[in-house]
């Protein structure tokens, strides 16, 4: 069955749209990000343009966050101070990436910046996640009650002035480490239409040492602003939201979220982050093939400008 | 039992979904989104008509199986049938031209093993769709007619102004390669249509629309040629625009961005939140 999405101007397989916001959703019920990384490059392969798939994304990224949301605000599991600053940070740092992204649109380079910056992410995250959880498995096995080791290390960010003590996550850091952190999220949101969940909680965890109980709801929590931001921004500057093909994923999403869920609980913790490192590695393979092999046409069309 | 409230409220999601769609401002519908047509008016030819065409003439009837091509949530595309009848002898000719826009073509050149647009070209007149059809093979009849009014596609890319300058030989590269991407989206129909001539005097074609159709007032043009020379030609506006909530959405989204905005982050909360409801429920 086919629908005319009015934005992007060409007709779609409702069932491929479907499928793609159930895969995302999927992720999103496994893991706990929102799965965009994975849909907005699928959504370019089909033949979605790259601005409408990107800011299409974003709104699906509202609903599926404030879906989450609703369950992890309800376990108090939301830091809404950290939340807060985060999200000053996220504002600036999208309304800054929409901007950016009309400009890389205008000078017909957006399609290559979105495949660079996917690969170089995807890559360094899939690594990461890949080798931590091989270092898991590795010394879990020689010493399985060994030391858990401290709550936290400290660095050289600790140093940073403008110290806020954020009590749900029991951290006494400078407002300028989260307040950067959603800085560079709100940039990658705009310009990959992601929530930014797959670097956000990584970053939480390690880099400002949150306790995980409260990662996911204060990472949902500013996502799902940022990404409303991003919506209402691409929208107004540049038209390319189209809400057919947002609704479409969010139906998708929103049946594939608890299935994730429900397999989340029965398949062990270690084994769901490399298979999820492995699904990284293998969308950021895809992505810099792209971008090596030669392509089959040299040529493409920027957008039509009628003239006066 | 305990389903039922479940499916109730999925249902309710679809509804308050469209609804929110709905409800967003009540703007006019810019009317299909079309100017309007001009009978007759000037082709983007560059070339004044040898011929002065009209709707119709006593030697050339045309009509078409449908009056505009509408945008709807289903379209798929189009098949359009053009028929008419001519006094006999002589041979027919069709050509369909989109609105002309500025086309910006880019070229992907390999730089450090990756392949990036490195360059890129801006042609000022494109026509957004161009396609011929004739009822014998079109050389011939092109040779013989002389005033240049009937182009092949190649003739009339030929004579699309640059928005820059640059030498001849790049500037037929790019023109080729916009010729490229145009053919692949099937908005220049590489074949030469056939148009079908029956009883020497009743004649179709079928044109073929894809559904990656950019809107406007498409230009369709008959022409009559008898021993080399037109002797009458036709020309019918064929409009070409979103109808209905298809239309409605993309004039939202054109003229009150920010309103269209606000009412997709609006859906999209709605949805998700009573999504996650019901799916816990379940």
């Amino acid at each position: 069955m086919e629908i005319y999405l009015p934005i992007a101007e060409q007709s779609m397989n409702v069932f491929i749209l479907l499928g793609l916001g159930a895969a995302a959703g999927l992720l999103s019920g496994m893991f706990g990000v929102g799965g965009g990384f994975l849909a907005t490059p699928l959504l370019i392969f089909v033949g979605i343009p790259p601005a409408v798939a990107v800011a299409s994304q974003a709104n699906q990224v509202v609903a599926n966050s404030i879906s989450s949301l609703q369950v992890q605000w309800r376990r108090g599991n939301v830091d809404l101070r950290m939340g807060l600053v985060l999200l000053a940070g996220g504002m600036l740092g999208s309304s800054a990436g929409v901007w950016l992204f009309t400009y890389l649109k205008r000078i017909g380079q957006i399609d290559f910046v979105i495949a660079v910056l996917y690969v170089v992410m995807l890559s360094a995250i899939g690594l990461l996640m890949l080798a931590e959880s091989l270092s898991t498995y590795f010394k879990r096995k020689r010493n399985p009650d060994g030391p858990r080791g401290k709550l936290h290390s400290h660095y050289l960010v600790h140093r940073l002035p403008l110290k806020l003590r954020f009590y749900k996550s029991k951290l006494y850091i400078s407002a300028l480490l989260p307040l950067g952190l959603g800085v560079i999220i709100g940039v990658l949101s705009a310009i990959l239409g992601v929530g930014g969940g797959f670097v956000l909680v990584p970053a939480m965890i390690y880099l400002l040492g949150m306790p995980t109980a409260v990662v996911i709801g204060t990472s949902n929590f500013q996502i799902l602003f940022v990404a409303a931001n991003v919506t209402f921004l691409q929208a107004a500057t540049n038209g390319t939201v189209d809400v057919v093909l947002a609704l479409l994923l969010i139906l998708g999403g929103v049946v594939g979220a608890p299935i994730g869920a429900r397999l989340a609980a029965k398949l062990p913790g270690l084994a769901l982050r490399a298979l999820m490192s492995l699904l990284i590695l293998a969308v950021a393979g895809e992505l810099l093939t792209e971008l090596l092999r030669t392509p089959s046409s040299f040529y493409s069309l920027g957008s039509r400008e009628v003239l006066p | 039992m305990r389903r039922l409230p479940g499916l109730v409220a999925c249902l309710a999601i679809l509804l308050c979904a469209t609804a929110a769609a709905a409800q967003g401002p009540r703007l006019e519908p810019p009317l299909g989104g079309l100017p309007a047509p001009s009978l007759g008016g000037a082709p983007d030819t560059g070339v004044p008509p040898s011929v002065p065409t009209e709707p119709t003439t006593p030697d050339l009837i045309v009509d078409l199986s449908l009056a505009r091509v509408s945008i709807t949530s289903a379209f798929q595309g189009e098949s359009i049938l053009l028929f008419g009848m001519f006094d006999p002898p002589g041979e027919i000719v069709v050509v369909v031209a989109g609105p002309s826009a500025r086309e910006t073509v880019m070229r992907k050149q390999r730089f450090l093993g990756i392949w990036l647009n490195t360059g890129r070209q801006s042609f000022d007149d494109v026509p957004a769709y161009y396609a011929i059809a004739a009822s014998q093979p079109l050389q011939r009849l092109l040779a013989r007619s002389a005033g240049g009014e009937i182009l092949s596609l190649e003739d009339r890319l030929s004579s699309v102004r640059p928005s820059t300058p640059r030498d001849t030989a790049e500037l037929a590269r790019f023109r080729s390669g916009l010729v490229e991407v145009k053919r692949r989206e099937g908005l220049y129909p590489a074949a030469i249509g056939q148009v079908t001539v029956q009883a020497g005097r009743l004649f179709r074609v079928d044109l073929p629309f894809p559904s990656r159709l950019p809107e406007g007032v498409y230009d369709i043009r008959v022409y009559l040629v008898r021993d080399g020379k037109i002797v009458a030609a036709v020309s019918r506006p064929l409009p070409v625009g979103k109808v209905g909530f298809s239309a409605q959405l993309a004039g939202w989204a054109a003229d009150e961005g920010a309103l269209y905005g606000m009412g997709a982050v609006l859906m999209a909360l709605l949805a998700g939140w009573l999504g996650g409801a019901v799916m816990r429920r379940l």
